[in-house]
């Protein structure tokens, strides 16, 4: 590696001037899990930005607010993680990885490395999460499903993540994977919520799907589909064989298009009876 | 801000097992580098990707991967491997549980296994197997079958709830 500088980012405005001096040869530095792996040759200065202030899990109205730097096993333990929705994000970050790493990967790492196959942009996508970002001009945010259709990586050149809200939803949520073993990446992954109305018919549905080996997406035609109808185990499996001819699925090395139709639509499925289950109190 | 073309050592104040250590290293070094520079030999390097655990130490109490730390990272912080719970002459009682059970073959994995577990205990004292084969998710054996090792961790849970611990 040809590393020459490390430097402790006392605030979010001397990482972004560090940022801007290095000129494309220096890079932010978090839990370190993605970068140490994949060190662009170029990068001569790493700029720890875990000593920036960012870390934090707040309650706030019915949602919740994650500083960039929080880890994600901090999310999967804290009372505030696991008093939002039901313990659901806090229950994601439990399917992500292994311990020792999620002691040192950050919520603000998961966002902007954005692996296709990773669990957390699903659930984020799904829930409607918002992203908060700062480059040396101003502060932007938009919600995460929105940053993914922007050139992303090129915003985070010279911009840090601060922190991810979360919206209050009245309704819950439910996350299904599929993987080799219980430390390992997704094959497929959705995340699915529900609301219902005073009728007991779905207000609103929310499903994302992600690993298919696309980035996650939401499924908008399988949402409409759900709203108005009354949940039942007919509808979930209607929504299942919808979720197969809407789903964009391909092949890679670790599983086949036609593979990942039929486990999207079993998961999802899967993940709709959870998640009424959720909303009625069954789970 | 200037910069120059040589690398800029860094000096970092850190806990080494209970032990203050005030040392030099590279910009770009990785912690497995520094621990076995300064003669941490329980810390295995596997697989450099973070997905075996053989390089697993304790970062203020709580097990990572040192092969994707940056030493720079732990500057004012403790760091605890294998040769802070305890030694040949005076091993940890989950040492003691390995040995006795058999968890040990070749040895490979068996400090990052013994530092999960150790993080486990002082979590949860009284683990099911479901919960100690959790814990020990993120280690790799490629010998006991994981068998013993969990028996081990059991072992070790009892004795510690009796209060054989430290």
């Amino acid at each position: 590696m040809g590393i020459k500088r490390f430097h402790y980012a006392r605030d979010v405005e001397e990482a972004l001037s560090l940022l801007a001096a290095y000129e494309g040869r220096g890079a932010l530095l978090a839990g370190g899990v993605d970068l140490a792996r994949g060190l662009a040759p170029e990068v001569e200065g790493l700029i720890d930005v875990t000593t920036a202030g960012l870390a934090g899990i707040s309650a706030d109205g019915g949602g919740l607010r994650v500083g960039a730097t929080t880890t994600l096993e901090a999310i999967r333990r804290s009372q505030e993680a696991q008093g939002y929705l039901g313990g659901f994000l806090a229950k994601v970050m439990g399917h992500v990885a292994t311990l020792p790493l999620r002691n040192m990967a950050t919520l603000g790492g998961a966002v902007v490395s954005a692996h296709p196959w990773a669990d957390i942009p699903t659930a984020l996508v799904a829930l409607g999460a918002e992203a908060v970002w700062q480059n040396e001009e101003l502060t932007e945010k938009a919600s995460v499903e929105e940053l993914y259709r922007r050139p992303f990586r090129a915003i985070f050149r010279r911009a840090l993540l601060t922190e991810v809200r979360f919206p209050a939803w009245d309704g819950a949520f439910a996350f299904e994977k599929v993987a080799r073993n219980a430390g390992d990446i997704a094959l497929i992954n959705c995340a699915c919520g529900l609301g219902l109305d005073g009728e007991g018919k779905i207000a609103w549905a929310r499903v994302a799907i992600g690993a298919t080996p696309h980035r996650a997406k939401r499924l908008t035609a399988v949402e409409d589909f759900l709203t108005d109808e009354a949940p039942s185990e007919e509808l979930w499996a209607e929504a299942a064989h919808k979720m197969k001819t809407e789903v964009e699925v391909g092949d890679d090395m670790r599983a086949s298009a036609e593979w990942r139709r039929s486990a999207a639509a079993a998961i999802v499925r899967r993940a709709l009876d959870r998640a009424a289950k959720g909303v009625t109190g069954d789970a | 801000m200037t910069r120059d073309a040589s690398k800029k050592m860094l000096k970092i104040y850190f806990e080494l097992n209970g032990e203050p250590m005030y040392v030099e290293i590279k910009p770009g070094e990785m912690l497995l580098d520094l621990l076995r520079r300064l003669g941490m030999k329980s810390v295995k390097e596997g697989c450099r990707t973070g997905e075996c655990g053989a390089c697993t130490v304790l970062l203020d109490g709580k097990p990572v991967r040192s092969c994707l730390t940056f030493a720079a990272k732990i500057k004012g912080h403790r760091v605890t491997t294998l040769e802070g719970l305890g030694s040949p002459a005076n091993p940890h009682p989950l040492q003691e549980a390995f040995l006795e059970t058999g968890a040990v073959q070749c040895g490979f994995c068996t400090p990052g296994m013994i530092l999960v577990a150790y993080d486990l205990l002082s979590r949860n004292p009284d683990p099911t197997p479901e919960e100690v084969r959790e814990a020990i998710t993120g280690n790799l054996c490629r010998c006991t079958g994981y068998v013993k090792i969990v028996e081990a961790v059991l072992l070790a849970a009892k004795r510690r709830r009796e209060g054989v611990w430290r």
